[in-house]
């Protein structure tokens, strides 16, 4: 008896690898895509920060101080000044056309107000319906105003004798010094690809896990799947589902080596933490997938509902807008989501390197999400061995 | 006017079946109805207020307290206790309870008392960005008053003209313009709404063109089909998705920007000759794409993934003149690219037809290159049985079922 079993989970795992091979979409799933996606992330954020965004200028001044000005702004790294406007109306026209991003305005008689002390005001326009653009806009800006605004006092007071410090300690004297624990240069790569990256490929799972059960109903084959393993449920899910996990691993070692080792990500806990969170991250995603199996057993139902739920992980994990501003049902709701702890951990272990015990809580969490797929196990027997498809 | 009842033949056919179908009606319906409330509402607090911070205040003198009471008193940041040294603060913000960090330094007093430079060192937790842009943005704010007045106290005695020198510097302002409190749904809502519309069609299209197909294979062709030409059939199918699809739009563009108050300063006559030619570039790119759906599911799995690179794709988050060549060519391939930039530019920003011409020319150009792609797919698929009568087709059908089986 036990060694017919056996040879049941491996007959249906060989039958698995078959049905896997024979149909492209599996292919395209388990390979195609996600290593679109992994290439597509990293590559379009390569440089971490977008370099020489158009900014614009009216300068309705134009005085050697102000053209002097602008000159040391297109010094910047991040922005680069592409056009100067006759007018505010002219430059707003080109922020509406999107040619630029931001633009700095001098009124006129600015210099002429510098020079007789009244504090003439220069202003710096941005548009944050791009909002990552107008954020590094504002960095930029802020250093720049930093730098400029002191430009003709400091000259002055070298001219006076006083020491560099000295010139510091009077034209600000309080300084704030900004550190960003984990990921300094502010790259956006390190920011988003570390959860996009996975969240590509557990989307993909939960789909493919659901399309290789149930559209076994809908090709009438289920019945021969569940009399090789004699109709127990748990040795037909282990044998197809243990052959997609083999891929499903190696995809994950993939991003990990792309993240880690191709881009060199932080990754303050070593490997083994992050290899473990992508580890529990793909079981989940599978026992998710046989859940909402066993929840509608109907393939389109199922699907429909996994593409949803899916999707909606991606804002819900925090990852990009913390979870900490979501009004409270959607906070208590993103506690359902696997990507969440995914997400928490990372933090704690590649960006923060903290010991493990910080993150038992995420590991905990994932871990008590690989207990779904044992709640329904019946009704899903139940559909494979008796549900006839229809349509 | 034979084309004319054959159109409305197959509108009326595929009306009914975008209702009937459960499965296409999830797509075509009810993700176009919640999705967008759900975010909206999701990101209806805009950005994130008052972070919690620790404080480590080594100096504890007037100027340190002052300095620590007035960033509390920011809306961005809440200091959520201090801390004795930096080893209890940098738990805090590994446990969670804390995001960012400020550390006074002892030497603080001295320095401002010597006339060197003080410095505030401020510490971020980088799980999101916005916590850094809050903890940065306050005390900015904070430190520019502070140094103005003890400028001003330190001045006591100079001449007047170190005095100006001083005081006067050029002063930089900064204005957000369109998204005025830099706020993440105003930001994203939008082109989320855009993308939502051409991948809610795509994949309601395919389902549908699957079942087509699907039941080809067994030998069922709907009646409907037969003794029409491609084009007819894509007409009325086309015209079907558009009746849909306006209505789904109206809600979209119309309904939800006023039900969470989001930003909408365009002209709706712009926004309107915008989004036509959006949702038609939208229906033949989608009746494209139905060509390689070989049945319902095979096609959804194959196209959810590329959801989030589309949104990244377009511009709106990571700038558009940052993307690298190839995926700029790539994202011309998909009518979101144009629709997202041209409708956040007249949405958000109340530009004009006129200013958004290089996107409404794209969305053009892809209507009519994935309506003749579209033709094609149609003229393979069924121009062999268009034109037949209704008995030859299904017997021919049949003996082909026969032999696969």
């Amino acid at each position: 008896m036990n060694n017919e079993n056996k040879s049941g989970l491996m007959r249906v795992m060989r039958r698995e690898v078959l049905r896997m091979l024979s149909q492209p979409v599996y292919i395209f799933c388990m390979v195609v895509a996600p290593l679109i996606g992994y290439i597509f992330f990293t590559t379009l954020m390569g440089q971490g920060l977008p370099a020489d965004i158009p900014v614009g200028v009216v300068d309705e001044d134009n005085t050697a101080v102000t053209r002097q000005v602008l000159r040391n702004l297109d010094a910047f790294q991040q922005s680069e000044i592409v056009e100067q406007y006759a007018s505010f109306g002219e430059a707003r026209e080109a922020m509406q056309q999107g040619k630029i991003y931001a633009f700095y305005y001098i009124p006129k008689g600015t210099t002429e107000q510098a020079l007789s002390s009244k504090q003439p005001k220069v202003s710096f326009y941005t548009n944050p319906s791009y909002l990552v653009a107008a954020s590094l806009e504002y960095r930029d800006m802020k250093m720049m105003a930093e730098l400029a605004s002191g430009a003709i006092a400091r000259e002055t007071l070298y001219a006076e004798g006083y020491t560099d410090e000295q010139v510091m300690g009077i034209l600000q004297p309080i300084k704030m010094e900004m550190h960003a624990i984990g990921n300094p240069g502010l790259n956006y790569s390190i920011y988003l690809s570390n959860i996009l990256l996975p969240a590509m490929l557990m989307l993909l799972i939960f789909q493919v896990t659901i399309y290789s059960i149930l559209s076994e109903v809908k090709e009438g084959v289920s019945k021969h799947w569940m009399e090789l393993v004699d109709g127990n449920i748990y040795k037909a899910l282990a044998g197809k589902l243990l052959p997609q996990l083999a891929v499903w691993m190696v995809m994950g070692a993939v991003y990990l080596v792309i993240l880690y080792a191709y881009w060199d990500f932080p990754l303050k806990s070593g490997i083994w933490p992050m290899a473990l969170a992508a580890l529990l991250l793909i079981l989940v995603s599978q026992a998710f997938g046989v859940f909402l199996c066993e929840l509608l057993p109907s393939l389109r139902w199922a699907l429909s509902i996994a593409t949803l739920w899916g999707v909606l992980s991606f804002p819900i994990s925090g990852f990009s807008f913390p979870q900490i501003a979501f009004p409270a049902p959607l906070r208590a709701l993103s506690y359902l989501y696997p990507l969440r702890y995914y997400y928490l951990t990372y933090v704690d272990q590649a960006l923060n390197g903290l010991p493990l015990c910080y993150s038992w809580a995420n590991f905990a969490a994932l871990l008590a999400f690989l207990a779904l797929p044992m709640l329904l196990p019946n009704r899903l027997k139940k559909c494979l061995l008796e549900y006839q498809y229809t349509r | 006017m034979k084309w004319l009842h054959n159109i409305l033949e197959v509108f009326r056919e595929e009306l009914h079946n975008s209702i009937f179908d459960e499965g296409v009606v999830v797509f075509f319906f009810i993700v176009p109805l919640l999705y967008p409330l759900l975010y909206a509402y999701l990101y209806s607090n805009e950005t994130v207020r008052e972070v919690a911070t620790v404080a480590v205040d080594n100096a504890n003198s007037a100027t340190s307290r002052e300095f620590l009471r007035k960033v509390d008193a920011t809306a961005d940041v809440n200091i959520i206790g201090h801390c004795a040294d930096m080893q209890e603060a940098v738990d805090l913000i590994h446990k969670h309870k804390a995001y960012c960090l400020i550390y006074i330094p002892a030497e603080f007093d001295y320095a401002l008392m010597d006339g060197k430079q003080a410095v505030v060192e401020l510490y971020s937790d980088m799980g999101s960005l916005l916590y850094y842009k809050a903890l940065l943005s306050s005390c900015t704010e904070v430190s520019l008053a502070m140094n103005k007045d003890i400028k001003t106290q330190r001045l006591v005695g100079a001449t007047d003209k170190q005095a100006s020198t001083f005081n006067h510097p050029i002063e930089y302002e900064y204005v957000p313009m369109f998204n005025t409190q830099s706020g993440f749904a105003t930001f994203l809502i939008p082109a989320v709404l855009v993308l939502l519309i051409q991948q809610t069609m795509v994949l309601g299209v395919g389902m549908m063109a699957g079942e087509e197909r699907e039941k080809k294979r067994r030998g069922i062709l709907e009646p409907h089909v037969l003794g029409k030409k491609p084009w007819e059939m894509l007409m009325g199918k086309g015209a079907a998705y558009l009746a849909i699809y306006l209505v789904v739009a109206a809600y979209v563009f119309c309904v939800v920007p006023r039900l969470f108050h989001l930003i909408q300063i365009g002209q709706w006559q712009d926004m309107v000759a915008f989004l036509f030619p959006y949702l038609l570039a939208c229906i033949f790119f989608s009746l494209t794409l139905s060509g390689i759906a070989h049945n319902r599911e095979v096609f959804i799995i194959m196209f959810v993934f590329v959801s989030v690179p589309l949104l990244f794709i377009s511009g709106i988050s990571w700038p558009s003149c940052s993307i690298p060549h190839f995926w700029k060519v790539v994202s011309w391939l998909f009518p979101s690219t144009f629709g997202i930039n041209g409708f956040v530019k007249i949405n958000n920003t109340g530009a004009l037809l006129r200013d958004v011409r290089p996107e409404l020319i794209g969305l053009w150009i892809q209507t009519a290159f994935y309506a003749f792609t579209a033709w094609l797919v149609y003229y393979r698929s069924y121009g062999k049985h268009l034109k037949d009568s209704i008995e030859v087709a299904e017997v021919k059908l049949q003996a082909r079922w026969a032999e696969y089986l």
